[in-house]
């Protein structure tokens, strides 16, 4: 199983890239970033809809052959994106969803560091070993 | 035209397509080298003003055509059909996607399934020069129903067994009569009817005279596009009918609304160029003026040859020809459609009833009431059904077929659906999803679109191609019609995702350019899909390079880097700049492929390391094949590695010499030390301390501080001064950022030299000219090796040889990588194999790098502040100057480690390593009293280190022991140790031989250390100063820095007191006083020293002098093991001779006598007493500043009354072992006295707290104190010391003893009162008159005093009014009354005293005297 987390700004850069294994890291990228495409278009859906602002989960937001990209929007703009290997059939919605939720709740004690600059790429240990107990579960 | 339901129907834009008859279906490898070739010629144009698009946050730059809604490639169906031609659609997709499209279709096979590519007529040629042209058509007309017919010819399909047949009869105006062909017309209309034949008259026009006119040349647009798409080579078939051998099946525009006419060429050796003509002359009509052609093979050689096409024809030619085309098709061509199409309906009702009713009977009987629709899947294996030709199933087709090309597409699509539920119902797949897209087509083309687009039916239709049918070629026509369809509508997600699909391993180049088109599909949607579009672009790219489309994967790379850059996405940023540079590289456009490798090696990548090895390699490789184009040129700039410019340094001078044997050489300051800003402020400080000593006490305005060492901190505004002969190093810090280790070679610094003697500007740009100029000679680093992720300095040395201004650049090298044979992974072999020569060879490339160093932020003006400006940083710009001489200094035995106190003996060795004469040498240092050269004394001990290896520091006499514990009496001023004459302490002169130091020359002298007072690590700095004898503008002096670690360790701790003595013994010579001196072993290591000898007392001073030792020992022998402690008592007494001379008073307890008035004792001593005397002089500025002007003269005069200088030298041996020997350690410690009763130290420190603290603590107590003093807040009025002197000080003007009988008997049964005579001697301690006044009267203010005191009293005068004299002692003869025995305190007198010439009275009580007790006894 290959999970790959990406967080990103507002502006689209990258601040952490995750990925198991590491040697295909470039297409993760290349997925994940066109999967902006994707999580632009249900914001802006999002936006007109009027659903639920406390929603952040935006869902799957496409597959692929091999793999299912996973969105998540924070309230500031702040996208996961979960790459899951689309064979792992354990990880339903309710799963990626808490995973993205816990994500989340590290990220947010990565930004209330106040050594943390915000914008510049995440280099805390926590967070990483949160991420690698994460994706060791996973796979 | 009618339809079947007699109609008018209106066809608009017809177009005609005419073939040779006998062509051959095209091979598969043929078809795809044409695409290929078609893609790849067809190029974006250059220079093109860029079309921006600017979706989101991103600005794109698509400089291809391909734009806004790529307009749909069917623009010419609408043109015809809907118009559209004004319509927004104004620009086509990328045109290579278009040719590429236009040449598919083109080269499709006509199938059996449908008739779309099947011929409708044909047209029989004969030309008029032929003998019988009827026969000749007869002959014709035979050979086309056998190609027709018979099972021989298997390619060219026929849409209808009764092909149309139309008779032309070309005449050659210019060749044949003309009365001859307008008789076989004649004969022909009688035999085909007017309507079935024509006459074409051309070439009125001699081909020979067309030169001077020029007419637009008919074919040209026609065969431009289509020569491309011949490249193969005619051959010279041995059949009569040459050209239709060869021809291509060609298709002119819009496949499947054109109208196959096929010209069989009669060509019995007729004139090629008017066979070509008729065979291939078509023509639209409708006033489009277009005239159709598919050339021929012959126009096609002339076209490549140059040879202008139809000079032979006029304008009524074309005319003609024109007409001609019209004749055929409004008699001919249409209503032989129309004919057939009414047959084909005819047919179709008359067999519906019959058809549907069985039908559906046998499906409802065999497999009840399913719905063939629905169940595609089921139906897979029926695709191999074929229905023979002339199948009924087929007719209906046929005629949809028919309808859709005379664009009766309302019909076409009810046939279509018709034909489409009958294949299904027979589970004819390939059939079925023909039917289907036809059907699709036909809906979307109806005018007004009366029902929606089916765009279910396409999708069947592409998965029955692909999935069941296995024919990816129908299902990419499907496709592209289909998201044509799509864009159209502006479904471009659909699209997209339809283009997308059908991407396969197949073909890469089909992959490609549906990517492409799948790319500019999310571009175009409403909400542009940026990210989409260039991840799609890159797979284009991908798919382009495989296809071996380089410039078009160039271009996608390009475009995708557009959205990829700069964003942070470094993996796949590095991806496409590799990606880049490599397809640049092979494009040979060596520029930009340098520039992409670039942004791949300087971007901070995170790539493998393996990964950036390969990309240095071929970025090296690239690098290579630019400069080996321009040899050249100038040096490149290098991106690696990286250079930290502003941590340059620069450094003059030799490389400092390492210590030889027992020499030490001076530190000075070397690129190996730390910059630190605090010793560089230290540093500066001495420096300027001896300028302004040399100077006579001005600092010159000009002056600027030494600098050896420039870097980031130092002052580098100036132009730094470097001096001929000596090398300027430059270190310069290199850093690697990749994962792979670099290999610089030849590494050597660029300079540009200005000879300051010569107008002639000399640039020393290259090496070369280094080289061969003997100016300047510049170090070369053969190899300097940078491992991964590294930072490296690299020190580089120029030598001038010549006085100018030099400027250095930057540096200069070869860039390489480290490994000779490292995998080539990740290469493309065919530049793998050719990196890998170059790999073997040592890849390397020449360049350079500039050093540009940016000077610090300006914030001194308002302008500078406010705006952001730079100051010049000169460091790297130094002016060679003259000669100057140039000092070495070693240290000979100096030490490291020193007890505290230790005096030790070193040697100092000057040399003069210059050219030229040294003088002025004098040395700097913040801490004299660490060190002296010795008085003026000093040449009498030994003068080399070697003679004096196990001697005492000291000078030295035996002493008889007789002599013991009384002074012995020298004198020495302090002027002849350098100390005392006003000059600053802290500058001494070497006493050099004849002062100066010859070139070459070296000088040994003595130097005495004395081990600082305090415990722990010292860091002495030591400045020489020296100048040239020849004096210059530029460099007036040269220092030489040296410093100098000392271990200090504690040794002994002298305390002493002094106290006034209540003795008279030597009455009249003046007072004396006691002085206790506590020597403490505090000494606390335990190997170390074993024990302590105090071998000698000394005291010094202007006025006092010690005189004998009081409590001597038996053995006389001070031993002070570990925490012992010593109280040693001396007699001291004023000494006679008071000038400018210290009396020197040594009291011995060994067997020798150390002279303290000789070096270095006295050296050491003069210097702490400078220091002291700075110490308290500060100290007391800052406490009395103001206070000291309201003192006035007689305040003072009583503060000197209880003031001593008296100056305590203890002198001592440590044995120490060390190394199982026993070494004999000398030293010696100061105490000042100042004040009677006060407790002085051997060094400066608070009472008592060093015992209770440790020492670090201790130290850190002694920092904060003068910071303590600044922070008063008073203001110094407000802490003025009283002006009234202090009772204590009071108290020692007058020092009283009362001299009596210690005992006395009386009988008091005899005589009732005793009288006992009591002396009183007064003695005056100050230097002034003093009046004093006694009273003898009782206090009786206590009780505690009257009952001590009451019993007796004194007879005579109670009071006594004296004056005393200066130093005078005066007895006073008193009596005292007892009336019985005792013991009784004599000491009541109470004593007041004045000074003489003060008019009030300091009036104060004496001092509290001792009890002097007398016993009164009876007899």
């Amino acid at each position: 199983t290959i999970v790959a987390y990406i967080l990103r700004a507002l502006q689209n850069y990258p601040l952490y890239i995750r990925s198991i294994p590491t040697e295909n890291e470039l297409k993760f990228h290349y997925t994940v970033h066109t999967s902006l495409d994707v999580v632009d278009e249900k914001i802006s859906a999002m936006g007109k809809a009027l659903v639920d602002q406390r929603e952040l989960y935006l869902g799957l937001l496409y597959p692929t052959e091999d793999y299912k990209v996973y969105g998540y929007v924070t309230n500031s703009k702040v996208k996961f994106v979960m790459v899951v290997d689309s064979s792992n059939t354990a990880l339903r919605d309710n799963e990626i969803r808490s995973m993205f939720r816990k994500l989340h709740n590290s990220y947010t004690d990565v930004m209330c560091n106040p050594f943390y600059n915000p914008g510049d790429c995440i280099n805390s240990r926590a967070f990483d070993s949160m991420v690698t107990s994460m994706m060791m579960q996973v796979c | 035209m009618r339809d079947p339901n007699n109609q008018l129907h209106v066809i608009k834009n017809l177009k005609i397509a005419v073939n040779n008859i006998i062509t051959h279906p095209p091979q598969p490898g043929a078809i795809r080298k044409l695409l290929n070739d078609v893609v790849s010629v067809s190029q974006p144009a250059e220079g093109l003003v860029a079309n921006v698009i600017t979706a989101g946050d991103y600005d794109l730059n698509i400089s291809d055509r391909s734009v806004k809604a790529s307009v749909p490639w069917y623009n010419n169906w609408k043109d015809t059909l809907m118009e559209l031609n004004t319509s927004t659609f104004y620009s086509a997709t990328t045109p290579w996607f278009e040719s590429y499209r236009e040449s598919f279709l083109q080269s499709m096979p006509a199938s059996d399934h449908e008739f779309l590519n099947h011929y409708v007529a044909c047209m029989l040629v004969v030309s008029s020069g032929e003998t019988e042209p009827v026969e000749q058509f007869l002959k014709l007309s035979q050979e086309q129903h056998r190609i027709q017919h018979s099972s021989e010819y298997a390619y060219p399909k026929w849409f209808t067994p009764n092909t149309l047949k139309y008779y032309v009869l070309l005449h050659d105006v210019s060749a044949g009569e003309e009365q001859r062909a307008d008789s076989v017309y004649e004969e022909m209309k009688q035999r085909y009817g007017t309507q079935g034949c024509y006459l074409l008259k051309i070439n009125s026009r001699g081909s020979n005279r067309g030169a001077d006119e020029q007419i637009p040349d008919p074919w040209s647009q026609y065969l431009q596009k289509n020569s491309i798409q011949n490249p193969e080579s005619y051959e010279d078939g041995p059949c009569t009918v040459i050209a239709n051998k060869n021809a291509d099946h060609l298709i002119s525009d819009g496949l499947d609304n054109d109208i196959r006419v096929d010209g069989l060429s009669n060509n019995f050796k007729a004139h090629p160029l008017q066979l070509d003509h008729l065979s291939d002359t078509s023509s639209s009509f409708d006033g489009t003026d277009y005239i159709k052609n598919t050339a021929s093979l012959h126009e096609l050689k002339k076209t490549s040859s140059g040879t202008p096409h139809g000079t032979c024809l006029t304008l009524t030619d074309h005319d003609r020809i024109r007409q001609f085309i019209q004749e055929f098709t409004f008699r001919g061509l249409l209503p032989h459609i129309e004919k057939t199409i009414r047959q084909l309906n005819d047919q179709l009702i008359s067999r519906k009833g019959l058809s549907r009713s069985l039908f559906s009977a046998t499906k409802k009987w065999f497999s009840g009431s399913k719905v063939p629709e629905k169940s595609i899947n089921e139906l897979k294996n029926t695709s191999g059904l074929l229905y023979p030709p002339e199948a009924p199933e087929l007719q209906i087709r046929k005629m949809a077929d028919l309808c859709f090309l005379v664009q009766h597409y309302e019909l076409a699509y009810s046939c279509y659906h018709t034909a489409k539920k009958d294949f299904l119902n027979d589970q004819a797949m390939l059939y079925a999803a023909g039917a289907l897209e036809m059907a699709a087509v036909s809906a979307f083309l109806q005018p007004g679109a009366p029902r929606p687009y089916p765009a279910h039916y396409m999708d069947t239709a592409i998965q029955t191609y692909r999935d069941i049918c296995k024919n990816m070629i129908l299902a990419e026509r499907c496709v592209l019609l289909s998201a044509e369809i799509l864009k159209s509508q502006s479904k471009y997600s659909d699209a997209a995702a339809l283009l997308i699909r059908l991407t396969s391993e197949d073909s890469d180049l089909r992959s490609a350019l549906l990517l492409e088109q799948a790319a500019h599909c999310f571009i175009n949607m409403k909400g542009p899909m940026v990210r989409k579009f260039a991840f799609h672009m890159i797979l284009a790219g991908h798919r382009f390079s495989k296809a071996g489309q380089k410039k078009h994967a160039l271009r996608c790379y390009c475009q995708a880097m557009q959205v990829y850059k700069g964003k942070g996405w470094s993996l796949a940023e590095d991806h496409i700049n590799f990606t880049i540079g490599r397809q640049s590289f092979t494009l040979r456009q060596l520029d930009n492929a340098v520039s992409a490798f670039r942004h791949i090696l300087i971007n901070d990548s995170k790539q493998p390391a393996a990964q950036q090895g390969a990309f240095l390699r071929e970025y090296l490789y690239v690098y290579k094949n630019v400069t080996q184009l321009s040899p050249d040129g100038p040096l490149p700039q290098l991106p690696l590695p990286y250079i930290n410019s502003s941590a340059t340094r620069v450094f003059f001078g030799h490389d400092r010499r390492p210590a030889e044997g027992e020499k030490q050489a001076a530190t000075h300051i070397s690129l190996d030390q730390e910059y630190d800003s605090e010793s560089s402020q230290q540093w500066k400080e001495l420096e300027e301390q001896v300028v302004t000593m040399v100077n006579k006490g001005i600092l010159p305005t000009n002056f600027q501080p030494t600098q050896y060492c420039l870097n980031s901190y130092s002052d580098n505004s100036k132009f730094p001064l470097a001096v001929v002969e000596e090398p300027v190093t430059v270190e310069v810090a290199f850093r690697n950022p990749l994962k792979v280790p670099l290999l610089l070679t030849d590494l050597s610094l660029l300079w540009k030299f200005q000879p300051k003697d010569f107008s002639a500007k000399h640039n020393g740009e290259t090496k070369e000219l280094a080289c061969g100029n003997d100016m300047i000679g510049a170090e070369v680093i053969a190899e300097f090796l940078i491992n991964s992720e590294e930072t490296k300095m690299a020190r580089l040395k120029l030598f001038p040889h010549q006085t100018g201004e030099l400027h250095i650049l930057g540096v200069v090298y070869n860039l390489g990588t480290s490994q000779g044979t490292m995998m080539l992974d990740g290469i493309d072999p065919s530049i793998g194999l050719q990196a890998g020569k170059f790999v073997c060879n040592g890849m390397s490339v020449r360049g350079r790098q500039d050093l540009e160093i940016q000077g610090p932020r300006l914030n001194n003006t308002k302008e500078e502040k406010t705006s952001i400006t730079y100051g010049p940083d000169r460091r790297l710009d130094p002016i060679i100057t003259e000669e100057m001489p140039l000092l070495e200094v070693f240290f000979i035995n100096f030490p490291t480690g020193l007890l505290c106190g230790e005096i030790r003996k070193a040697y100092v060795e000057f040399v003069n390593v210059s050219k030229c004469p040294l003088t002025a040498l004098k040395v700097v240092s913040k801490h004299p009293e660490f060190f002296t050269f010795g008085g003026n004394t000093a040449l009498l001990t030994p003068l080399s280190p070697s003679a004096s290896e196990n001697c005492s520091a000291y000078k030295t006499v035996v002493t008889d022991s007789t002599s013991a514990c009384t002074a012995l009496i020298s004198s020495a001023s302090s002027i002849d140790f350098g100390v005392g004459t006003g000059n600053q302490a802290e500058v001494i002169h070497v006493p050099l031989p004849d002062s100066v130091l010859l070139p070459g020359a070296s000088v040994q002298l003595p130097m005495w250390l004395h081990g600082p007072d305090e415990e722990g690590v010292h860091e002495i700095n030591f400045l020489f100063y020296y100048e040239s004898i020849k004096k210059h503008s530029k460099m007036c002096h040269r220092v030489l820095r040296h410093t100098a670690v000392i271990c200090t360790s504690r040794s002994l701790n002298v305390q002493a007191t002094v106290c006034r003595s209540n003795s008279f013994e030597d009455e009249g010579k003046g007072d004396n006083m006691l002085v206790f001196v506590d020597v403490e072993n505090i000494n606390t290591s335990e190997a170390g020293v074993k024990e302590f000898h105090i071998v000698q007392v000394s005291s010094n001073s202007k006025h006092w002098m010690l005189q004998k030792a009081v409590n001597v020992s038996e053995n006389k022998d001070y031993k002070l093991a570990n925490r012992e402690r010593g109280k040693l008592c001396f007699k001291a007494v004023r000494c006679k001779n008071s000038g400018e001379n210290y009396t020197f008073a040594d009291i011995v307890f060994g067997d020798e006598q150390i002279i303290s008035s000789a070096s270095p004792c006295a050296d050491f001593f003069f210097r702490s007493l400078s220091c002291e005397l700075k110490r308290t002089h500060t100290q007391s500025n800052m406490s009395q500043g103001a206070a000291k002007l309201s003192f006035d003269k007689a305040v003072r005069l009583i503060q000197k009354c209880s003031e001593v200088d008296l100056n305590i030298v203890v002198l001592w041996k440590a044995y120490v072992v060390e190394d199982n020997k026993q070494l004999i350690l000398e030293g010696q410690h100061h105490v000042v006295l100042h004040t009677l009763g006060k407790e002085a130290f051997s060094f400066p420190q608070k009472q008592g707290f060093k015992k209770i603290l440790g020492n670090s603590d201790w130290e850190d107590l002694e920092q904060e104190s003068p910071e303590m003093f600044l922070l008063k807040f008073f203001r110094p009025e407000n802490t003025s010391v009283p002006t009234r002197p202090t009772p204590e000080q009071l108290s020692n003007l007058i020092k009283t003893t009362l001299h009596y009988p210690e005992s006395f008997n009386h009988s008091f049964n005899q005589k009732s009162l005793c009288l006992v005579p009591v002396t009183l001697l007064l003695s005056n301690c100050s230097q002034a008159d003093v009046d004093v006044i006694i009273d003898l009267r009782h206090k009786t203010t206590s009780p505690e005093a009257l009952e001590i005191h009451g019993s007796f009293t004194w007879l005579g005068q109670t009071q006594y009014k004296l004056q005393l004299k200066s130093q005078e002692v005066y007895s006073l003869q008193l009596k005292a009354c007892f009336v019985r025995t005792g013991v009784y305190n004599l000491g009541t007198p109470r004593v007041f005293a004045k000074l003489a010439d003060q008019v009030t009275l300091f009036e104060t009580s004496q001092q509290n005297s001792m009890p002097a007790l007398i016993i009164i006894n009876n007899i």
